[in-house]
């Protein structure tokens, strides 16, 4: 409940968006009361004046409510219509309002605190909590507040008649709107949690089905994997049945209490009828008016069953919104040294709920423009190196200085602005060849993108596209083959002329002729930056390469691959791994 | 096009057609129960108001009434009842039927960039298909129906409203018509720009990290603003047009019963006409339109049914192009045979191009060569799961396609370069090679692929969960895993497409033995990109382009100097052949 009203506070900014949508909508659900009420009585009069003789029919106004018929109706068109656009209007802004803050908020928290518990695509999920969060006003808010209005406001337009009729009004209309709905959440709640987890299972079934289908077929386990498929299928019909038989007593409890409350005024005003206490038209507007008053509380159930959905959603955007940024930023930046020689002394980092150190007293220094390659099992530190650098993660005891200015200090958007980082992570943006090269360079001209597509030799392949430059790259690049995307964001990388370039895992997943074009693109764009290499793999590494082995967050061994394959330590146990594999 | 996707999918299902008559046919009694229920109801009025009786002479009424509220309620919710039962036998049986036809189709065509698709339409999809069987189509048939009836009710009593009723009644859907094929065309627009707006924004959230170092994600922020206000513009101009048929229908609507309403008041005003007829009258026009107003509240249900079903009959008219015969697999050791081997994708250039090799038995063959030169192919061909276009495979001298294909899948054991985990513990992924495999024998296996020692320390060893929300193995522990799994089987014929990923040197050596021990005394056909695996292989066969353009031993062709020459000494070697030279 608290996440809901918090969700609400979101979105105060629209308030009058908000208002004027639940004026329109209340408007609607009375005009239609008001049509209904009125036409009855209309009737009913006419028809006791048409009895009385001349003298009623010439003194009966017949002119205003047959006007207050056509003003309903009107009204009620033109409300209808009006609350649509602003309904929507209304979504449309928020939704817009939930996404840039909640974007916002992301930034910051990017790429560490972003991370799922255990797998899971907690990205995908939220940008699809939020798409349902849109939908909160248009389908909570504003059923809520129409219903709880329009009721109230019903109830004592019958009250003003018959005290009773109104509150025999507003009963049903709780009990139809607020207390069937109820029930029906309740009675559902088990079936309704079975066919949540079945779908999940059957979700999972179905994709090992279609991306393991070689292995089921061979294994001549596809009948099983059909039969499991098909016994969850049937098992969720079964619990969907049972939510069906709910939904159909709630559908046929609604048009019971909607008719006997419009029978309890056909008793309560008949009476007073009989007793001459109440006009006969009167009770013609009490019955009709009973009818149309449902009108105001039938989209009840669904809101009842969004508002369950909604809580979750609400949660679990609100659990990452308040996740603690991980690294804090300075008001801003020093000025930009001269030269930029790179120095670690006895860092430490340890993740949030972490036990052990992921960095336990790193020292490392890199001069201007110098190379270095740096080896280590995974978990050895390799990330976290990286996470420290470009500013991701803060650490917690040691220090880092970019050409004597500590990292600290610098702002983390201008910290980033020295580096490059070009891993298999890098995402690329679904649009154009020219989108994705943009990102690294707005200002670039056609000619540097060219420059920078050779250079990572992507060129040719660029310009042999129909559309060129434009050329779509596909949802995450999906219709670029794996080399061709490793190679656009090389391209990006030469774009982009910062002091330092930090390659993770280059080559990694490319055949061998690309992994060729790949590493002269690398050996291109690395010239007059300091680069740092990450591997775990000696393939490529010169004899008089600087190498750094790390292991347990620390540096364990520094100095030139030659020197080191003779020393005796990791590397050359690697190197002899290495010999052997290669002889075998 | 519509109508015929509606005829395919109450095909589908098995008494579907029973339970949606059903339902259309307990929603048409709801409806003459609502005139029923008119029909009292304005004598209990008229009774009260005019004769001024008093409740207890209209008792008989108001049992009467009472009664039709009940029959209303039972009718209500086995309407409901009866339609759920035919979406669900539709949806269980199309369900069947698409499983069992991507299936067929084999994992040429499912894999890839199509996989989550496939898996969203047989899921999602065709649950989305309920609310437009359930709801929506009987609703179709009562837009008929129930007018018709009450029309002929207003008749009997006043042919003035009648003709009101049959002037604004069937003019609201061709109005609708009018409007709604702008309207639709809209609709459809902005459903789609929708699609195109969620996914620019799960775009940004996902790349998020990629444009914080490029320092772009403020920006983004704006962008994001700004895109979202541009797609308010447009689309609210297009629901400003789509929104008009919803009001065409409540402008009729409202207009019929105000009309209604004047004329008859002007009547009785005169006495020319009694209450009675007038009040039941009225009680009538609403239930004339609400059938209508029921369908257009599950218009969006449509949209997205007839979305799902199109995806999904697009699946199940794709035929699958692999044959298969009857015959048993020759006893014996296997030897294949590939002649003249073509296999095209479409219509593009084929992607095998006439291959021509033996794979003899018990002999290991590797197969290199860059990607895209067709080495996946001509697994696939062997495995049975692509159609060649001329020319076949030949199993111990039998047509691969008039072999009976469990038969020819349980004599080889497929190892992908992928392998996959399916949800489930170690020992199901283990069983699937060997369902009655007992605990000794799959330890066994796994101490031949390395990965005992790894299985016994997970918290339940044999039976810890993997694969979906299961404990996570790393790269080279599913390799292992899947190696297991051959081991495990133990068939004559072995079919690996080795991991390009490039592992540690630690794992690199365990997995190397293991292979090494895995195809020894089988027919092994390795998709080769370890060096030690070539260098073991009886024959190396080298494609380029869909041909083999080189074939022998490691020694013979580098002292050839071709293409495997090339590809060794270009510096690659060990991305080619091995991360370990």
């Amino acid at each position: 409940m608290r996440d809901l009203i918090r969700l609400l506070r979101l979105y105060a900014p629209y308030r009058r968006w908000i208002a004027g949508g639940i004026a329109l909508g209340l408007v609607t659900v009375l005009a239609n009361f008001g049509l209904l009420a009125l036409s009855g009585w209309f009737l009913a009069s006419a028809g006791v004046v048409g009895l009385a003789g001349i003298a009623a029919q010439n003194s009966f106004n017949f002119f205003t409510p047959a006007a207050g018929v056509r003003f309903f109706a009107t009204v009620r068109v033109v409300a209808r219509y009006a609350g649509r656009l602003v309904d929507h209007e209304a979504t449309f802004r928020l939704l817009a309002g939930l996404r840039t803050d909640l974007y916002a908020r992301l930034e910051p928290l990017a790429p560490l605190g972003l991370a799922a518990d255990r797998g899971g695509d907690l990205l995908g999920r939220l940008v699809a909590d939020v798409d349902r969060l849109g939908d909160f006003f248009l389908g909570v808010v504003a059923p809520f507040s129409v219903a709880a209005i329009g009721s109230v406001l019903m109830a004592l337009v019958f009250a003003a008649f018959v005290p009773l009729g109104g509150v025999v009004l507003l009963a049903g209309l709780v009990a139809a709107g607020v207390a069937l709905p109820l029930i029906s959440i309740r009675l559902g709640r088990r079936p309704s949690g079975d066919a949540v987890a079945l779908q999940s299972a059957m979700r999972a079934d179905l994709i090992d089905s279609v991306q393991g289908m070689a292995e089921l077929l061979t294994y001549n386990a596809a009948p099983a994997m059909q039969a499991r498929v098909e016994g969850a299928s049937a098992a969720l019909a079964a619990r969907q049945g049972r939510l069906a038989t709910i939904a159909g007593i709630g559908s046929g409890g609604n048009v019971l209490i909607a008719n006997v409350t419009m029978a309890a005024m056909l008793v309560i005003g008949g009476r007073l009828v009989v007793a001459g206490r109440l006009a006969g038209p009167d009770l013609a507007l009490l019955v009709l008016g009973a009818l149309a008053a449902f009108e105001a509380v039938a989209p009840l159930a669904g809101a009842f069953q969004a508002l369950g959905g909604m809580r979750d959603s609400a949660r679990r955007v609100f659990e990452i919104m308040d996740r603690p940024v991980p690294v804090c930023d300075p008001a801003c930046s020093p000025a930009r040294p001269a030269a930029l020689g790179l120095v670690l002394a006895g860092v430490r980092l340890r993740y949030p709920g972490q036990a052990g150190w992921a960095l336990d007293g790193l020292d490392l220094a890199l001069a201007p423009g110098e190379r270095l390659t740096v080896l280590g099992r995974s978990g050895a530190g390799k990330t976290s190196l990286v996470n420290v650098l470009l500013r991701f993660a803060a650490y917690q005891a040691g220090s880092v200085t970019l050409g004597g200015v500590a990292l600290r200090d610098i702002r983390g958007d201008d910290a980033r602005s020295l580096f490059t980082l070009v891993s298999q992570q890098t995402q690329i943006f679904a649009g154009s060849v020219r989108d994705n090269l943009l990102i690294a360079d707005p200002q670039a001209d056609d000619a540097a993108l060219w420059d920078a597509l050779a250079i990572a030799q992507l060129a040719d392949f660029v310009r042999a596209q129909p559309d060129g430059l434009e050329t779509l790259v596909g949802e995450a690049g999906v219709r670029l083959s794996g080399g061709e995307a490793r190679r656009l964001t090389l391209a990006r990388a030469a774009l982009r002329d910062t002091p330092f370039l930090i390659l993770d895992e280059p080559t990694e997943g490319l055949d061998p002729l690309t992994e060729a074009a790949v590493r002269a693109a690398i050996a291109a764009i690395g010239v007059g930056r300091s680069v740092i290499t990450i591997t775990h793999r000696l393939a490529g590494i010169a004899e008089e390469d600087r190498v750094v082995v790390l292991a347990a967050g620390r540096v364990i061994e520094d100095g030139r691959f030659g020197a080191l394959k003779r020393a005796g330590g990791a590397v050359t146990r690697l190197a002899a791994l290495h010999d052997r594999l290669a002889r075998i | 096009m519509a109508r015929d996707i509606d005829r395919r999918l109450v095909a589908a299902g098995r008494g579907a057609r029973r339970g949606l008559t059903a339902a259309i046919a307990l929603g048409f009694a709801a409806g003459l129960a609502v005139i029923g229920q008119a029909f009292v109801l304005a004598r209990i009025v008229s009774a009260l108001v005019f004769r001024h009786v008093t409740l207890g002479a209209v008792r008989d009424d108001l049992i009467a009434l009472g009664v039709v509220f009940l029959v209303r309620a039972g009718l209500s919710f086995g309407a409901e009842v009866a339609a759920h039962r035919a979406a669900a036998a539709v949806k269980l049986s199309l369900r069947r039927l698409l499983l069992d036809h991507v299936f067929a189709l084999g994992p040429h065509y499912a894999a890839g960039e199509r996989s989550a698709d496939l898996a969203a339409t047989a899921l999602e999809g065709i649950e989305a298909l309920e609310p437009y069987l359930a709801r929506y189509l009987p609703q179709m048939a009562l837009v008929a129906l129930v007018p018709l009836a009450v029309l002929a009710a207003v008749l009997r009593f006043d042919w003035i409203s009648a003709l009101v009723l049959v002037v604004s009644g069937p003019i609201i859907p061709l109005f609708m018509v009018f409007i709604g094929y702008r309207a639709e065309a809209i609709n459809q627009r902005q459903w789609r720009q929708l699609l195109v707006m969620s996914a620019h924004f799960l775009d940004a959230v996902q790349g998020i990290t990629t444009l914080k170092l490029f320092g772009r994600a403020r920006e983004e922020i704006a962008l994001i603003g700004r895109i979202s206000d541009d797609y308010r513009r447009v689309t609210m101009a297009g629901l400003r047009v789509a929104f008009l048929t919803s009001a065409a229908l409540e402008f009729f609507a409202s207009l019929s019963i105000a009309l209604v309403a004047v004329l008859f008041g002007a009547r009785l005003i005169h006495g020319d006409i009694a209450f009675f007829p007038a009040f039941f009258v009225l009680l009538l026009v609403p239930a004339f339109f609400q059938p209508l107003r029921g369908l257009a509240t599950h218009y969006h249900a449509r949209m997205n049914a007839l979305a799902a079903a199109r995806r999904l009959f697009d699946v199940l008219d794709t035929a699958p192009m692999v044959r298969w015969g009857e015959a048993p697999v020759p006893a014996g050791a296997v030897s294949i045979g590939v002649a003249g081997l073509v296999v095209a994708y479409g219509p593009g250039p084929a992607v095998l191009r006439g291959i021509d090799c033996v794979f003899p038995a018990g002999s290991l063959t590797a197969i290199v060569g860059r990607s895209g030169a067709g080495k996946s192919s001509l697994a696939a061909a062997l495995l049975g799961f692509v159609a060649p276009a001329s020319g076949g495979v030949v199993v111990n001298g039998e047509p691969l396609d008039t072999l009976d294909r469990a038969a020819w899948w349980r004599c080889l054991a497929y190892v992908p370069q992928a392998p996959r985990l399916f949800a489930g513990s170690i020992a199901d992924n283990l069983r699937l090679a060997r369902p009655d495999a007992t605990v000794p024998a799959m330890l066994a296996a796994l101490a031949r692929a390395g990965l005992r020692d790894v299985v016994m320390a997970l918290p339940g060893g044999l039976d810890a969960r993997i694969g979906d929300g299961g404990a996570g193995l790393s790269g080279g522990q599913v390799q292992r895993l899947a190696l297991a799994r051959a081991f495990l089987k133990d068939a004559p014929v072995l079919i690996l497409d080795e991991a390009t990923a490039h592992l540690d040197l630690e794992t690199e050596a365990e997995l190397t033995s293991a292979i090494g021990d895995l195809v020894r005394g089988r027919t092994a056909i390795v998709i080769a990109h370890r060096l030690a695996t070539v260098r073991h292989a009886d024959r190396i066969l080298v494609l380029d382009a869909g041909r083999i353009v080189e074939s022998g031993t490691h020694a013979a062709l580098l002292a050839r100097g071709g293409v495997y020459a090339g590809l060794i000494g270009a510096g690659s070697v060990d991305a080619a052949v091995s991360c370990a030279i």
